[in-house]
C-alpha cells in the first residue's frame, strides 16, 4: 500500500511507521559527512551565504509559484540550520545556551515535501555569486531523507526493480528486449530496405549501449535512430543481456543506489570487454554515467553520449544524408544534466543544423536553459503531473511557445516525458517531441535506390500522424 | 576623551587587526586543508579547473553579471567598490601605516574619498532598502543582512564628519572614537560574519564543484556505518 495523504507524493508503508526519524536522520548525517565529500560544501555555504535573493528571479519554480518556500536559497537553508546545529561546534554552543533549534518529525516533513519541489536543475548556481549549488543540497537532503525511508514511491519502485528484481527500471526481460530489438530490424528494414542491426553480446566491441530502458518501450525510432547511426558508419557497439538499461534514479534520491548502479554498468561492460560505455539519449543516464571513472576505478570504461558519437562522426564526414533536409521548424531544448555544466551544449546544434532547415534556438538556451520541469525524477511522479505542467513547466511551455517550432529535439527520456505532457496540458497540441535522432533517422541516407526509399518515408510519415 | 581615543586606536585597534588577519587566515587554512582532502578523497581525479577559474574570475569582477536584477547588481557593486578603496587608499590612513610600520603606497585624492565614502553610505542604506522593498529578500533576510551594512556605514559617516570639520556637528574628539570604535568592530566581525567571504569568495566556486566528485565507496561505508548494507531496498 502506498500513501499520498502526507506528501504530495505517494510513499510506501515504511515511511510512515518509521519512528525515532529525527535521530536516525542525524545518524545519516553524520556518516554521510563522515565518508562523503559534503562537508566543505555545507561549511562554506552555511558561512557565506548573503541572502541575496538573486537565485529567487533564477527559478522557474518560483518565477511561477512567488511561494517564499520555492526561493533556492531558503530551501537550502532548511539542511544548513540542521548542519549549523548539530555538525558545527559554534551551533552546538549556542544551542546549549540558548536552546534554539531543535529537529523535528514536522521539519522533516517540511524538508520531504520542499526537496522534492526543486528539480535539482542547477540553474540558480549559476547566478550565485558564491557559486553555492543548491541543486547539491537537494541532492544530499534527498538523500538523508532516503535514510528515514522518505523516498517517492515511483523512484523507489523503479530502482528496486532495477536492482533486485528484473534488473532493468522498466522490468523488461531479456527475451521481450530481444524480441523488440528484431522488430526494430524489421521496422527499418521495410521502411529503409537495408539491414541494420542490434547486436547482443558482442564481446569486445568498442562501445556497449546503454540507454534509459524505457526507450526500448517508448521511443521506436529514437533507438532506430541510434542503430542507424552505427550502422552508416560501420560503428563497432553492443547491447549486453545482462545489463541493458542506463536508468539510475540514485542519481535522484541517494548516493548508495547512485553508487551501485553504475558499478553494474561497469562490470557489464567489463563482462562484454568493451571498451567504452555509450549513453543513449538522456540526461540523467549521462550524467550518472559520467560517475564510472569516480566508482568504477582506475581502468574504468570511458564514458560517451550518443550526441557526440553521432557529432564526431559528422565531422569526419562519416554520415551521408538524402538530399532531404526536415523542413517543418525545430528547435532543441537543452537536459539539464548535460547542458547545465557545458558538457554537451555544441554537439547536438551542430548534428540539428545539419539536417534542419529551420532550426531555432529557445531564449535563453544552453547552459543558461530552463529545466522541463520534470527533472530530478519528478517526472516519474505522476501523481504531481499537475505541478510538474502548469507550476514547474511553465516556463517551459512559454519558451516552446514563442519559437513556434513543430518538432521539439529533447534527447531525454525523462524532459521527451515531461515534454508531452508539458505540451499537453498548456495547450500546445501542434508540437511534437521526438529525440534527436529520430530526426537523423529521416534523413540519413543508406544508400539504396532512391524511388523505394522516398516511398517508404512518405508511408511512415503517414504512420506517424495516425 | 583623549585617553579612550588612544587606546581606541592603539591597542584596539591592534587586537581587531590581529584578530581580523588570523581569523581570515584560518578560514583560508582550513578551507584549503579540506580541498586537498576532497581532492584526495575524490574517485575521479578529472576536475575542472578551468571551468571553476572561469566561474570564480566572473564573480570577483561581476560586471558581466548583471542581466539579473540589474539595480541590485549595480548598487551592490558601487557599493564594494566604494568600502574596498576608502579604507585602503585614504591618504589620512596611509599616513598612520607610515607612522606605524613606515610602509606607505599611493592614495586616493581626498575628494575623490570624499565621494566614494558618500557612495558607501548611500548604497549601504540603499541595500538594505532594498532588502526591506523587495518581498523575496525580506523573506531570506537575518539579524546580520539588515546590520552589516549599517555598521559598515557608521565608520564612513563618522569618518566624513572628522574630514570636514565644518559640517560635524559634533566635537572631533567624540567623532573620531566614534569612527575608530566602529572601525575595529567592523574588523572583528568580517571573519565571524558572512563578511568572511572577502576571502572565501575566491574558494567558493571551487568547493561547489569538488563535492560532486564523489569518494569511490563513500555510499557503500555509509550503509555500512548505518547497518544498512545487506537490507533489501
Amino acid at each position: 500500500m502506498s500513501h499520498k495523504s502526507k506528501y504530495s507524493y505517494y510513499v510506501e508503508d515504511k515511511a510512515l511507521s518509521t519512528t525515532d526519524r529525527p535521530r536516525k536522520f542525524l545518524e545519516a548525517f553524520a556518516a554521510v559527512l563522515r565518508f562523503g565529500n559534503y562537508n566543505l560544501a555545507l561549511d562554506t555555504y552555511a558561512r557565506v551565504s548573503a541572502k541575496c535573493g538573486r537565485c529567487a528571479a533564477a527559478c522557474q519554480l518560483y518565477e511561477t509559484t512567488h511561494e517564499i518556500r520555492d526561493i533556492p536559497c531558503h530551501r537550502s537553508e532548511l539542511l544548513l540550520r540542521i548542519y549549523r546545529r548539530y555538525f558545527t561546534r559554534g551551533g552546538m554552543m549556542k544551542a546549549r545556551l540558548t536552546g534554539g533549534f531543535t529537529l523535528t518529525d514536522e521539519y522533516l516533513d517540511q524538508m520531504a515535501e520542499e526537496f522534492y519541489r526543486c528539480t535539482a536543475c542547477r540553474r540558480c548556481k549559476a547566478t550565485c555569486p558564491f557559486g553555492i549549488d543548491h541543486g547539491l543540497i537537494t541532492h544530499l537532503a534527498r538523500w538523508l531523507l532516503a535514510e528515514v525511508e522518505v523516498i517517492p514511491k515511483a523512484l523507489l519502485v523503479a530502482t528496486r526493480e532495477q536492482l533486485q528484481g528484473a534488473g532493468n527500471t522498466s522490468a523488461i526481460p531479456v527475451p521481450a528486449l530481444k524480441d523488440t530489438c528484431e522488430f526494430l530490424e524489421e521496422e527499418l528494414m521495410d521502411i529503409y530496405h537495408t539491414k541494420v542491426k542490434f547486436p547482443m553480446d558482442v564481446e569486445g566491441a568498442e562501445y556497449i549501449f546503454f540507454p534509459a530502458v524505457s526507450d526500448y518501450l517508448l521511443e521506436a525510432e529514437t533507438l532506430m535512430g541510434n542503430a542507424a547511426v552505427m550502422h552508416v558508419t560501420n560503428g563497432s557497439w553492443t547491447i549486453g543481456t545482462g545489463n541493458y538499461d542506463g536508468i539510475n534514479y540514485g542519481l535522484f534520491y541517494s548516493d548508495r543506489m547512485l553508487e551501485r548502479i553504475v558499478k553494474n554498468v561497469v562490470k557489464e561492460a567489463r563482462r562484454l570487454k568493451a571498451k567504452k560505455v555509450l549513453v543513449g539519449e538522456c540526461g540523467h543516464a549521462t550524467r550518472s554515467a559520467w560517475y564510472i571513472p569516480a566508482f568504477g576505478g582506475p581502468d574504468a570504461p570511458p564514458v560517451v553520449n550518443f550526441m557526440q558519437y553521432t557529432a564526431e562522426q559528422l565531422r569526419k564526414g562519416k554520415i551521408p544524408f538524402t538530399d532531404k533536409r526536415i523542413e517543418e521548424r525545430v528547435t532543441y531544448h537543452d537536459p539539464c544534466n548535460v547542458a547545465r555544466a557545458g558538457k554537451i551544449v555544441d554537439e547536438p546544434r551542430e548534428i540539428l543544423r545539419a539536417i534542419c532547415r529551420d532550426f531555432v534556438e529557445m531564449t535563453p538556451n544552453g547552459r543558461d536553459n530552463y529545466c522541463c520541469g520534470g527533472g530530478g525524477g519528478t517526472v516519474s511522479i505522476d501523481e504531481i503531473r499537475e505541478f510538474r505542467t502548469k507550476k514547474l513547466g511553465k516556463r517551459k511551455a512559454d519558451q516552446i511557445r514563442d519559437t513556434g517550432a513543430k518538432y521539439l529535439v529533447s534527447p531525454c527520456a525523462n524532459c521527451k516525458k515531461q515534454l508531452r505532457e508539458v505540451c499537453e496540458d498548456n495547450g500546445l497540441d501542434n508540437v511534437e517531441v521526438v529525440g534527436l535522432h529520430d530526426l537523423v533517422l529521416k534523413v540519413i541516407d543508406f544508400g539504396v535506390p532512391e524511388p523505394s526509399k522516398s516511398g517508404a518515408e512518405d508511408e511512415s510519415a503517414t504512420e506517424k500522424k495516425e | 576623551m583623549e585617553a579612550w581615543l588612544e587606546w581606541a586606536r592603539g591597542p584596539l585597534f591592534r587586537a581587531a587587526f590581529v584578530f581580523m588577519i588570523l581569523g581570515l587566515i584560518r578560514h583560508v587554512v582550513l578551507t584549503l586543508w579540506e580541498v586537498s582532502a576532497m581532492m584526495r578523497r575524490a574517485g575521479d581525479k578529472a576536475f575542472p579547473f578551468s571551468r571553476i577559474a572561469k566561474a570564480t574570475v566572473a564573480w570577483l569582477f561581476p560586471l558581466g553579471q548583471l542581466k539579473n536584477r540589474w539595480y541590485y547588481g549595480v548598487m551592490t557593486i558601487v557599493f564594494h567598490v566604494a568600502i574596498i578603496l576608502v579604507p585602503i587608499f585614504l591618504l589620512g590612513h596611509i599616513a598612520l601605516w607610515q607612522r606605524g610600520l613606515g610602509i606607505s603606497w599611493p592614495g586616493l585624492p581626498n575628494r575623490w574619498a570624499d565621494l566614494l565614502t558618500i557612495v558607501a553610505v548611500v548604497t549601504a542604506v540603499g541595500c538594505v532598502l532594498q532588502r526591506t522593498v523587495a518581498r523575496d529578500t525580506r523573506a531570506l533576510a537575518r539579524f546580520q543582512d539588515y546590520a552589516l551594512p549599517l555598521i559598515i556605514a557608521v565608520p564612513f559617516v563618522t569618518g566624513f564628519l572628522v574630514m570636514h570639520p565644518a559640517m560635524n556637528p559634533f566635537g572631533y574628539e567624540a567623532t573620531m572614537l566614534a569612527h575608530v570604535l566602529s572601525a575595529n568592530l567592523v574588523l572583528v566581525l568580517i571573519p565571524i560574519t558572512k563578511l568572511n567571504h572577502c576571502v572565501l569568495l575566491p574558494t567558493t566556486q571551487l568547493v561547489s564543484e569538488l563535492s560532486w566528485h564523489f569518494p569511490p565507496d563513500a555510499g557503500e561505508k555509509v550503509g555500512v556505518a548505518l547497518q544498512k548494507e545487506n537490507e533489501t531496498i
